[in-house]
């Protein structure tokens, strides 16, 4: 849209300038000087600290590592993944194509709580192998290296997998024939052309794992074994109430990760990609023809589908069954809807799903009409530098861990301040939501920000020569047409949210509980089984949420 | 022996069949088209040439090889889509070129190829630039440039023409003949644009609804179409449906009008011959349809009044009413007379076409 | 050309009319939501509390409460206890609890140090002994924890089980002791800060103690993230040993059915004092000083013994209506708490970088 006239723009820039100044800047500035404070003073003393200590540097090293490591793992899971239920039908498709994309919609503490049940040395596949094949000890332990890369496996690959299905649905299948037709074989053919099409994808999907990863906590917290990682260095520092320390580390995670956003954006800027299938040769799904493919391709999207199922099927169990019971045995002895009883006679259960639904709706909203003034925004600039500076900001809080976004607004805003006057956030209803929104905000911004960049510019142009103003062709084509990508990231952003805990837990109020504090306390009093049950309904929550939004984005993409 | 031959293809998309029973013959140097409106399956049958899909039934023969089940790349086959399908990320070197290393050739031989090719389309210099730069001309010709490079056996065109303007397209119609010409290849052309395919294709195969209608040359196909649907679709044509009279009298049929009511007489031969009292149709082309101010005797003339005149500068069409049998006619230069007068028509007999349905 | 144009018209208003509709919901159930927590303001007095007690203890008492005071909205703040001192110290600009029910006096001490609770001398503040109290009155004891040797009864006869905490470096436990990563937890800094201390006392160095953490760390399975997940697989058996609190160990056994049972250590054992302690500049004082004595009333404090495996620190109550495993004796291990409060962080620090999962190179 380059015929923006001045008052939208202006608004536009207005918003999205406060945004960032209130959500992004100031509380972050903030963080920075904190840690370049020593003894009252400016120092780097902090950073010169942290670079002495050998298990700090040793650190952010195993940080970069396990993310890099985690990157690649997800991409070589996630991407044929993609591939399979892309290219090809066959019986069920459908069903597993949407299971692959399960474990992004596992909230994050009952998944651990599964993952240990299902994975676990004494989890329902340990003890199934041993006795398979009677073992003195258990087959395996779920710590240290491999544990922790399997479990960032299990929960990340689906940036991969989505992205890169989203990407294969875009790219012309007329490149790809073209080049078959030159002769090129099949492993050319993917690494000349197909993949080279996908990278932006690929880049977008990369640098969602790497931050994810870099961020991660619970994981390496509970099943590192003697891996250290920063966010864990962080942590420790906390508890030892060394807030300089905590903080400076914070900003090198912080750094390293907007450093590898840097890294990516460049290379995504060097290439030309095509926007958009022309006329030729429609995609259609390649039914596999000879029985023995066909019957491979079933396999290969059963098992993947049923092993990224498994660990909610092991919560569902766990849901059901009686507490303390289940001990060497390899599935629950005894079952019992005690827990489900138990939750929904208490008052508060009804009230931490509203609040959980209610905070998540707001902010996922809230996130998805500000993404759409940041993108029109950036597509509008001439600049690349601004558009690079607008792009890095938006990232910065799903660069940080979910405590440090929390700690720093709580901050920022817990007592009267140059920005928000007398009025104090902490303490009301409202911060989660905003805590919600800044964190998966970045997530919206950038689906929206690739279904926008596909709308062919001559769309709006058109609506615009027809005589329709800004506003009407933001309405009537660019919104139309960028909808079913704003509503994905807004649903995943949503759904993402219903289950936050880490931020959650620094900053809620009794009236904003959400379900995560509520599945916390119950952990916490060693009911596992009413954990679960939290985790089951709000599944079942989500799974409602994602058919509704299955059918607004049907209703959209006509 | 014909070069490449394809003997009853056929091809079902789900449950419709897109390729009924194709079955063509292409000779050594030729330049053969397949038209037919959109949908009627030729590009399905081109891409069933090139391997990009899998025939149901049938077989390809190429240089006496059954060729059917093999994969594209192993076809060494040139083609040039409609979309160019050009690969965005690389440049008008690296696009042309991308053929030459997927055969691995040696450097140098690449760069000198690909420099030929680029002559040839007359792009030269070109090599460095991006193909988002390129305008839809030039995006055509590193096309052609990309499938001539590798020396294909056979050159295959999906409607390649399509997406330029009228100018360019008739420029590079006749760029493109001399260039296949000349370098002495085989090429398959497909074409909805009969215009197109008359002025490229030494040989054609109308195509509808899945099926091979007629194949001939361009002089035989407009002059003695087989059919209904060819006829139809090859330019303008006067359908008249009429009545088999009676049994031979003479070397010519006869046959009265539907409407008018008008005695038709032509030659035709007697295994051709329609039932008695069956409507048949009978064609004929408008510029062969004689007008004339003054009134006329003879075979397959009579009075009628002209309804409309179209000036299209070298000729103009008019529309005459003869008894209700509506026929439309081509003269050179300007109609003579105006809207309401009357005149003869003649339909000279052996410009008269019985068409199968 | 006109139809498909058509149909996208269509579509566009549907999408949205769709999207209308959610932002409408969004709206609507916002609304009730204020409309809810408005409703809320209606009670008449309000009391915050910050507790890492979990649900079972605290419905009880906060359902027994408003029975008995239904003029109070009383609201609850569930997290772990290490995260109260940090709210509580982020908000010290602010307060916004008013009581804060549960941690180790180890925690307290320290936010009493940094200025965080209010003085508060309750009714029964001459029946519990001195060292389970502040001297300056900030806060009080409500349970004490003695810590102890768990094992898995299934795994591990009576007989065979640790007695002492120098018993679970024997060799024989190799890789079957379980141990709650101790940085963020109370209990498991008391029991290695004990070791350390005996360590200095006997030898005026820490090093003998680092000795014994080395050694353990050789018996060490996995230092568990949390006492839930360590409790869980101690029951699973992926460990046999470990050292835990004694009222925690009752409740696995008794209430949840886990096979678990203890020893006390014969050499004596450190005993956390469990207390309660009013926010300073809490905006409800008077309703928080209100329930701090109905919590803590022996009538509560038996109930808290019968029902939740708490062990009270008051002396004035009746040791008959105790459950019977409470009153059984024990040796405490006397411990300079403040030097534990002072250096337990430095300890830490060198058991986390010397000594933690270095055992099994040694």
């Amino acid at each position: 849209m380059p015929s923006l006239r001045p008052s939208p723009r202006w608004i536009l820039l207005l918003i999205t300038l406060v945004v960032l100044l209130y959500g992004v800047v100031y509380p972050n500035v903030d963080t920075i000087a904190t840690s370049l404070h020593h003894d009252g003073h400016w120092s780097p003393a902090n950073y010169l600290a942290l670079l002495s200590q050998r298990l700090a540097l040793e650190a952010v090293f195993t940080s970069i590592g396990v993310s890099v490591a985690t990157v690649i793992l997800c991409a070589l899971v996630g991407i044929p993944l993609a591939f399979l239920f892309e290219r090809y039908s066959f019986p069920g498709r459908n069903v597993f194509a949407t299971l692959a994309a399960l474990p992004l919609v596992l909230p994050p503490l009952v998944g651990t709580v599964a993952f240990i049940f299902l994975c676990g040395e004494s989890g329902i596949l340990a003890r199934v192998v041993q006795r398979a094949l009677h073992l003195q000890e258990p087959p395996w332990s779920l710590r240290g290296w491999g544990a922790l890369l399997l479990f960032h496996t299990y929960t990340m690959y689906p940036f991969f997998y989505v992205l890169a299905g989203a990407g294969l649905r875009r790219i012309d299948a007329g490149l790809a024939e073209a080049g078959r037709s030159l002769g090129a074989r099949p492993l050319r053919l993917l690494f000349k052309i197909v993949l080279p099409q996908l990278t932006p994808s690929l880049i977008a999907a990369g640098l969602l794992t790497f931050m994810t990863s870099m961020a991660s906590f619970s994981a390496p917290l509970l099943f590192g074994g003697n891996v250290r990682v920063l966010t864990l260095e962080i942590f420790t520092a906390r508890q030892r109430g060394d807030q300089p320390m905590a903080l400076t580390e914070t900003v090198i995670l912080a750094a390293i990760s907007l450093v590898a956003l840097l890294l990516f954006q460049r290379y995504e800027g060097t290439r030309k990609f095509a926007a958009a299938a022309m006329k030729g040769a429609a995609r259609r799904y390649r039914p596999l023809g000879t029985g023995s493919t066909r019957l491979l391709a079933f396999i290969v999207g059963v098992i993947c589908s049923v092993g990224l199922a498994l660990p909610v099927a092991t919560l569902l169990l766990v849901s059901f069954a009686r507490d303390g019971q289940w001990t060497t045995q390899t599935l629950p002895p005894a079952y019992t809807l005690a827990n489900y009883s138990r939750i929904l006679t208490q008052r508060s259960a009804g009230e931490v799903f509203l609040n959980s639904l209610s905070m998540s709706a707001i902010a996922a909203l809230a996130a998805l009409l500000w993404s759409f003034c940041v993108v029109t925004l950036s597509m509008t600039m001439k600049r690349r530098v601004s558009r690079r500076l607008l792009s890095l900001l938006v990232l910065v809080p799903w660069a940080l861990p979910g405590t440090v976004v929390a700690v720093s607004i709580a901050e920022a805003y817990g007592e009267p301040s140059l920005l928000l006057g007398s009025f104090i956030l902490v303490g009301t209803f409202w911060i989660l939501p905003v805590i919600y929104f800044l964190r998966f905000m970045p997530l919206v911004v950038r689906a929206l920000q690739a279904s926008m960049e596909q709308i062919d510019p001559s769309l709006p142009e058109a609506a615009g020569s027809l005589g329709a103003t800004w506003w009407q062709r933001f309405w009537r084509v660019t919104l139309p047409l960028a909808g079913p990508g704003a509503i994905a990231g807004t649903l995943l952003a949503f759904v993402i949210a219903l289950g936050e805990y880490v931020a959650s837990v620094l900053v809620f109020v009794p009236t904003n509980r959400p379900v995560s504090i509520a599945i916390a306390s119950e952990l916490r009093d060693f009911n596992l089984g009413s954990a679960a049950a939290y985790g089951v309904i709000l599944m079942a929550m989500i799974a409602l949420s994602m058919i509704v939004a299955a059918r607004l984005e049907r209703s959209a993409s006509v | 022996m014909p070069l490449l031959v394809l003997h009853n293809l056929s091809k079902r998309y789900d449950l419709t069949p897109a390729v009924k029973d194709v079955s063509v013959e292409v000779e050594r140097g030729e330049f053969f088209g397949l038209l037919g409106p959109s949908g009627c399956g030729k590009t399905t049958t081109l891409r069933m040439i090139a391997g990009l899909e899998k025939p149901d039934s049938g077989l390809i023969n190429f240089e006496g090889r059954d060729i059917t089940s093999l994969v594209p790349e192993a076809r060494g086959f040139g083609m040039v889509f409609q979309n160019y399908a050009l690969f965005p990320h690389l440049n008008v070197f690296e696009n042309v070129a991308f053929g030459l290393r997927a055969r691995h050739k040696p450097k140098s031989e690449i760069a000198e190829r690909v420099a030929l090719a680029l002559d040839l389309v007359q792009l030269p210099g070109y090599e460095k630039r991006n193909v988002g730069e390129l305008s839809g001309g030039q995006q055509q010709r590193i096309a052609i440039a990309r499938a001539i490079a590798i020396e294909p056996a056979l050159l295959l065109f999906d409607e390649p023409l399509s997406n330029l303007d009228v100018t360019l397209r008739e420029e590079t119609r006749g760029e493109l003949r001399e260039l296949v010409g000349r370098l002495g290849l085989t090429a398959v052309y497909v074409t909805h644009d009969q215009e197109e395919a008359f002025a490229l294709c030494d040989r054609i195969s109308v195509m509808s609804t899945g099926s091979i209608l007629q194949t001939g040359s361009p002089r035989e196909l407009y002059v003695h179409p087989a059919q209904v649907s060819v006829a139809r679709f090859l330019g303008r044509n006067n359908l008249i449906r009429a009545m088999r009279l009676s049994a031979m009298k003479s070397e010519l049929g006869e046959f009265k009008t539907l409407a008018g009511g008008h005695i038709l007489r032509l030659p035709v031969r007697t295994a051709e011959l329609p039932p008695l009292n069956q409507p048949c149709v009978l064609a004929i082309r408008p510029e062969q349809v004689l007008i004339s101010k003054e009134k006329v005797e003879g075979e397959n003339a009579f009075a009628a009044t002209v309804q409309e005149i179209q000036f299209a500068g070298a000729t103009s069409r008019l529309r005459l009413d003869a008894n209700g049998l509506i026929i439309e006619a081509f003269v050179i230069g300007l109609a003579p007379g105006v809207v309401g007068d009357s005149c003869t028509v003649t339909l000279p007999p052996e410009r008269i076409v019985l068409l199968k349905e | 050309m006109h139809l498909p144009r058509k149909e996208r018209h269509a579509g566009d208003s549907r999408s949205q009319a769709g999207a209308g509709t959610l932002l409408l919901a969004t709206l609507l159930i916002t609304l009730l939501l204020v409309a809810c927590s408005s409703g809320k303001q209606s009670a008449t007095h309000h009391l915050l509390i910050y507790t890492p007690h979990g649900p079972d203890l605290l419905v009880h008492f906060v359902a027994r409460y408003k029975a008995a005071h239904p003029e109070t909205e009383v609201q609850v703040l569930d997290i772990g206890s290490r995260q109260i001192l940090e709210r509580i110290r982020a908000e010290r600009n602010r307060p916004q609890g008013d009581l804060w029910w549960g941690a180790a006096h180890t925690t307290f001490q320290t936010a009493a140090d940094d200025n965080l609770l209010a003085t508060y001398r309750p009714t029964w503040a001459d029946k519990v002994p001195a060292s389970a109290r502040d001297s300056q009155d900030r806060w009080y004891g409500t349970y004490e924890t003695p810590e102890v040797i768990v094992y898995n009864s299934d795994g591990v006869t009576a007989a065979e089980a640790p007695r002492d905490w120098d018993d679970v470096l024997d060799p024989k436990w190799r890789d079957k002791i379980l141990i709650r990563n101790p940085i963020p937890s109370d209990t498991m800094r008391v029991i290695f800060g004990a070791i350390i201390w005996r360590s200095i006392k006997d030898t005026g160095s820490p090093e003998k103690g680092y000795d014994w953490l080395r050694r353990l760390d050789t018996n060490v399975h996995e230092y568990t993230a949390d006492g839930t997940f360590m409790m869980q697989k101690l029951a699973r058996r992926e460990g046999l040993i470990s050292l835990w609190d004694m009222p925690d160990a009752r409740l696995f056994k008794e209430q949840k059915g886990l096979p678990v049972a203890y020893n006390i250590p014969t050499s004596g054992t450190p005993v956390v004092t469990e207390g309660i302690a009013i926010v300073r500049g809490a905006p409800h004082e008077d309703e928080a000083r209100r329930f701090y004595e109905f919590v803590t009333t022996t009538e509560s404090l038996v109930q808290a013994a019968q029902k939740f495996y708490r062990m009270p620190v008051r002396t004035d109550i009746d040791r008959k209506q105790l459950p019977p495993w409470m009153n059984e004796p024990f040796t405490r291990l006397p411990l300079d708490w403040d030097v534990l409060r002072q250096q337990g962080d430095d300890w830490l620090r060198y058991w986390d970088t010397e000594i933690r999962g270095r055992g099994s190179r040694h």
